[in-house]
């Protein structure tokens, strides 16, 4: 697996509205080899979303680039593909319709991309439901809809924006330890934004934690766990306590820095 | 929602479905049969019958005209027109309303035409519809069409401006070309908005209908209005308003219907 590789040099997003001027990123650079599984944690308001709409195409740098493989991104494309907090499932369509829809795009057959969908509302537990509307499904049942359809047309690089936010604690583990399972059988570069530490460290290989304010790369941590052991295991493993308080502290300099620690 | 569903809710709920539906009908119309009792013991009490014929006679009188035939050519032109001014005004005022919130410079030619016809009372163009267009049948799809645009292009333009930018962004990061997105995304995210302003626009159709055919044309619902009032048949022409009035309440209820039936997702 060679391919999915993320490289931002020297980004820059402003976000002007009439005389104001907005400093969102600031001279952010990060290299996200392909396949790895990357977080990034920060203050709220730090510009992680931003960063995230840049990657996928959505919003325009205003100085710096972004490139996949190499190549540098022109707005939103195949190769990239966006879990939305909010799920942003289309409300007119099922969830085989949802999940079909990049493959419609793409010019895929009927029955190819019904047969391709089903087998990721199947993996995500979601066979029984493939004619249910989005409305009539609960939160956790959204975002593995969303989940489907974006794996469904197999981007390289999976965009999550706090997907599992509006979630309650245990189905959030759930999902959680379903897209772990995901990302080790498919092999995807992931790029994850949250706020929540625990989960930052609990799914990544590496996190990068932000500065407050204009938003830029603070520091990475490399999260150096075994990841074949359950999650009990892993969560009371010294090492991962270790790393997940480096992390701690790291986001508590940003989000309190007046408190001398 | 109605008042009886706000105000008996807890009562409805310890019911089995099939009951909470006949409660709810009951009380829906208990008002009315109320009033109409009252109206039954003043006509010929308090107020002669001449002047305000009882709630009997005008149901029987109603029966009448409609078995009888009497009404029906009128009722056929009248809703002919109420529904030639519907289709006209969903088929333009939604591709207006869509057109005006995502781009820009249709939205800055029509907006200030909008903001002018807005406040006026549409009856008060007939006599210029008579002008341009006679006293036909033209007239009175005109003004109802003039009447029902606005709710329609009002909600499809504000629910098209604020369509979820993440279902747009997730349409084009699944390919979708972007001359496509008003058609395959806005359009489609606005159905919800758009069927309420369809909602919105049958009464309104209704009442437009009248207001011009009572001026406007020797057919129709309101001519017929007019007529029984001239020849002093006053409980012809409270039949006739009986009968509109519920022609245009089993429109909306029965284009609520067929929403929930046929648009199951909103």
């Amino acid at each position: 697996m060679v391919e999915g590789h993320v490289t931002i040099s020297n980004l820059e997003k402003v976000y002007e509205s009439g005389e104001e001027r907005t400093k969102a990123i600031d001279d952010l650079s990060l290299e996200v080899p392909s396949g790895q599984f990357l977080s990034v944690v920060g203050p709220s308001g730090c510009g992680k979303s931003t960063l995230l709409y840049l990657i996928a195409g959505f919003l325009e740098e205003s100085t710096g680039t972004i490139a996949v493989d190499d190549e540098p991104i022109n707005g939103p494309g195949t190769d990239r593909g966006v879990v939305f907090q909010d799920y942003a499932l289309f409300p007119w369509r099922t969830v085989m319709g949802n999940v079909t829809y990049g493959l419609e795009q793409d010019g895929v057959p009927k029955e190819q991309r019904q047969a391709t969908a089903q087998e990721f509302i199947d993996m995500m537990d979601l066979d029984g439901f493939e004619d249910k509307y989005p409305k009539e499904l609960s939160g956790g049942m959204k975002q593995r809809v969303a989940l489907a359809r974006t794996l469904a047309y197999d981007p390289k690089i999976l965009l999550m924006d706090e997907p599992f936010g509006a979630l309650d604690q245990p189905l959030r583990e759930l999902l959680q330890d379903h897209l772990l399972e995901i990302w080790g059988d498919l092999g995807k570069t992931v790029i994850f934004i949250t706020h929540d530490v625990e989960e930052a460290v609990y799914l990544s290989e590496r996190v990068m934690v932000m500065t407050r304010h204009p938003g830029t790369k603070k520091t990475t941590v490399d999260i150096d766990v075994d990841r074949t052991q359950p999650r009990e295991d892993i969560i009371m493993s010294d090492e991962y306590t270790d790393v997940k308080n480096q992390v701690w502290q790291s986001l508590r300099e940003e989000t309190q820095p007046e408190a001398q620690l | 929602m109605s008042y009886a569903d706000f105000q008996f809710g807890a009562l409805e709920e310890t019911l089995p479905a099939p009951l909470q539906r006949v409660v709810w009908f009951v009380f829906e119309w208990i008002p009315l049969v109320i009033v109409a009792g009252f109206w039954e013991f003043a006509s010929g009490t308090f107020v002669p019958s001449t002047v305000l014929s009882p709630p009997s006679e005008v149901a029987f009188v109603t029966w009448e005209l409609l078995v009888a035939g009497d009404i029906i050519p009128h009722l056929q032109v009248s809703l002919f027109r109420v529904a030639a001014g519907l289709v006209l005004s969903i088929s333009i005022g939604v591709l207006l309303g869509v057109g005006m919130a995502r781009v820009k410079p249709v939205e800055n030619f029509f907006e200030v035409f909008l903001a002018l016809i807005y406040p006026i009372p549409k009856s008060a163009l007939v006599p210029l519809a008579i002008l341009w267009l006679g006293t036909g049948t033209e007239t009175s799809v005109l003004i109802v069409f003039l009447a029902c645009l606005l709710p329609i292009v009002l909600n499809s333009y504000n629910a098209a401006q604020n369509v979820d930018q993440n279902l747009i962004w997730s349409a084009q990061m699944m390919g979708m070309p972007s001359w496509q997105i008003p058609l395959k995304v806005v359009i489609p995210a606005t159905i919800p908005s758009i069927l309420t302003g369809i909602r919105q626009a049958i009464p309104i159709a209704f009442i437009a209908l009248v207001s011009a055919e009572l001026i406007a044309s020797n057919q129709g619902v309101g001519f017929e209005i007019l007529r029984y009032s001239q020849v002093g048949a006053y409980t012809e022409m409270f039949a006739v308003l009986v009968l509109i009035s519920a022609i245009a309440f089993f429109a909306v209820r029965g284009y609520e219907w067929g929403e929930r039936k046929v648009v199951r997702w909103t």
